[in-house]
């Protein structure tokens, strides 16, 4: 790939980052805001030397162990951030191919050199390798501040600091199993990606709604014309258990994405992408 | 390639409605052509084709390419204004440089830069927050700091005011055009730009109803402001178009040697705005 | 065929949706597709707080299943 191609889809990219701020950024900080002021009033109901007490078992906990093994321990913080995330993305799939049709800036877009091939990438790029960037960013500060709290806290009660900076190392492992988890969970949700920009694309107005009813409309329709109800299963088999959407341990990140279920998903995912790029010609 | 815009039969129809019905087009290089049509007339409709916003029917090549295959590749060398302000709302001044610098090959940042400072327009301020005449000016200093062929304005200056809308085609001659280039504007405001155009095409009902360069234009249209006593003369030889002019009669005619006219009374090549409204009303009665 | 697929936004939807449906149903057919739980194997759900040494040496033993179909498991 040439070096203007790079430059290119880097320009893109960053296009749709500072398009979507609030979604990327302003939501997680939103979360992590919360957290904090959530964590502070809770702790303003416990008593000082309770809270050493706790502070000193887990430094023990944590002390000596290696930060890999022990990052998962901080994955169910992130599930605010993950749910998040979640939102903010269908959010930003269902509009992002509509939106610039409705106020006219399409026109615009369509003027530059830039294919729909391209510019559909750049937006699923955006939203499966950016967009967790950002929210692992705002993670660690929040992480950073809930740190030096505890320092201040540990020193003031004699806990050993060691376990804490060990406890420090475990979270900051997670953020890369986070990031990694959401990529992977992206895969798993590809054909979900592909869906909503699909009717991004197609919608005259209210994209959601053509995206829920027709979803809806062709589950029925399948077992109207095969009765079958496949398409159903299929459905049902990849949304009803929440491990799917999260990865645990690293040892397990091979397994997640090549398996069978994953790979199919992203094939019928990609069906759906193909039928956005074309889609994206009709701009009137 | 002599001619930057080659179009034969092209349709276009919107469910019912035809908005080109067989258009047929020729556009030579560094040409400044102006597209004029009443509103519905299918201006917007034939110029989106020749950028590839717009799936038309027929044979279309624009700077050597057909704009349905190849529209990301065309929009190297072709640059598209439009009437609404379809600059993006929410990027500020500076991020949608950026973007273009990205994205576009033949961009000169320097010569973008060099135009905005001679404007108002501040680099941090959001485009949603810029008046209609600013960002006309920011999308033409855009389009003028790249090397392109061909511009493509569809009523670039609709709704701004008067020091913008000479400005815009003040900067569009001096700094824009140089020969080469080619420029096509669809207009109604056709006073505005007669003086500008080396060639005219008049549109209505989805139909090409004149194409014709400027200059041939006093050859083939005579304006006759005619004396009473020749009316009956003038009626016999077949105008396009009769009107009343200060208690006189004035006949248009088409493709009628000056010789013969002379007789009838006073001649004159008629203005743009004449010859369209001319072209329109021969086109209603048939 | 081309032509008649890109005809309009409507066409291209309806093939889109068809490739999709044809897709789902061949596959739904050819592996036997029941609504059945897809699972991953996570040890940490079962991960209980007093029992943390016994829990870390059961985890390094489980290394090898990590994906399974469980036929218990409905939707």
């Amino acid at each position: 790939m040439d070096k203007f191609a790079i430059l290119q889809f880097y320009g893109l990219i960053k296009r749709e980052v500072l398009e979507h701020r609030n979604l990327f950024i302003g939501a997680p900080a939103v979360v992590a805001l919360l957290l904090l002021v959530a964590t502070t009033w809770a702790v303003t109901q416990v008593d000082e030397s309770q809270l050493a007490e706790g502070l000193r078992y887990v430094s023990v906990l944590f002390d000596g162990l290696s930060p890999f093994d022990m990052a998962p321990f901080f994955m169910l913080l992130a599930v605010p951030f993950y749910l998040t995330l979640y939102v903010c993305s269908v959010i930003y799939l269902i509009n992002t191919l509509y939106q610039d049709r409705k106020e006219m800036s399409v026109l615009f877009w369509q003027s530059m050199p830039v294919s729909n091939l391209q510019t559909v990438l750049s937006k699923i790029v955006t939203i499966v390798l950016v967009a967790p960037i950002f929210y692992v960013l705002i993670i660690f500060a929040m992480y950073l501040i809930a740190m030096v709290w505890l320092t201040i806290l540990g020193i003031s009660n004699d806990v050993d600091l060691v376990g804490i900076g060990y406890m420090f190392l475990a979270a900051i492992a997670s953020l890369v199993l986070i990031y990694i988890s959401a990529f992977v969970t992206s895969l798993w949700l590809l054909p979900s990606v592909g869906w909503l920009l699909l009717f991004s694309a197609f919608a005259k107005k209210t994209p959601l709604l053509w995206a829920g009813g027709v979803f809806i409309l062709v589950g029925f329709l399948e077992d109207f014309i095969f009765g079958t109800q496949f398409l159903a299963n299929w459905v049902a088999s990849r949304t009803s258990d929440p491990n799917q959407y999260l990865i645990f341990e690293f040892q397990s990140i091979f397994e997640r994405i090549f398996n069978y279920d994953t790979l199919f998903g992203i094939v019928v995912g990609g069906i759906l992408i193909v039928g956005a790029v074309f889609m994206r010609r009709f701009t009137d | 390639m002599s001619n930057i815009v080659e179009a034969k039969s092209l349709r276009k129809n919107y469910g019912n409605f035809t908005a080109l019905d067989g258009v047929d087009l020729t556009i030579p290089r560094g040409a400044i052509c102006g597209l004029i049509g009443p509103n519905g007339a299918g201006k917007t409709t034939t110029l989106k084709a020749l950028i590839g916003l717009c799936d038309v029917e027929g044979e279309l090549s624009v700077a050597g390419r057909d704009p349905r295959i190849a529209r990301h590749k065309l929009m190297e060398d072709v640059c598209f204004i439009a009437d609404v302000g379809i600059l993006p709302k929410w990027l500020k001044v500076s991020h949608v440089i950026d973007y273009v610098e990205a994205v576009h090959p033949r961009f000169d940042r320097k010569k973008a830069e060099k135009f905005l400072s001679t404007t108002d327009i501040p680099a941090n301020k959001r485009i949603k927050n810029l008046s209609k005449g600013m960002v006309t000016q920011l999308h033409l200093a855009l389009v003028m700091a790249i090397e392109v062929q061909l511009l493509v304005l569809d009523e670039p200056t609709l709704g701004l005011d008067i020091i913008y809308r000479k400005e815009f085609y003040d900067r569009l001659l001096n700094d824009f055009y140089d020969g080469n280039r080619t420029i096509i504007i669809s207009t109604h405001q056709v006073e505005e730009i007669e003086t500008l155009l080396s060639h005219l095409v008049f549109i209505n009902k989805g139909k090409i109803v004149l194409d014709s360069s400027m200059s041939d234009l006093p050859d083939i249209y005579t304006e006759v402001l005619v004396d009473a006593d020749k009316v009956a003369q003038a009626d016999a030889v077949g105008p396009i178009y009769v009107r009343e002019l200060l208690g006189k009669k004035s006949y248009t005619f088409e493709a009628v040697p000056r010789e013969q006219l002379e007789v009838l009374g006073e001649l004159h090549t008629p203005s743009v705005a004449d010859l369209f409204v001319a072209k329109l009303k021969e086109e209603k009665h048939g | 065929m081309k032509d008649l697929i890109l005809r309009s936004r409507y066409t291209l939807l309806v093939v889109t949706l068809i490739v999709y449906m044809g897709v789902l149903v061949a596959e739904g057919m050819i592996t036997g597709r029941e609504a059945r739980v897809i699972k991953f194997e996570n040890p940490y759900f079962d991960f209980s707080s007093t029992d943390f040494e016994g829990f870390r040496e059961r985890r390094n033993d489980d290394e090898d299943s990590r994906v399974s179909f469980e036929d218990s498991g409905d939707v």
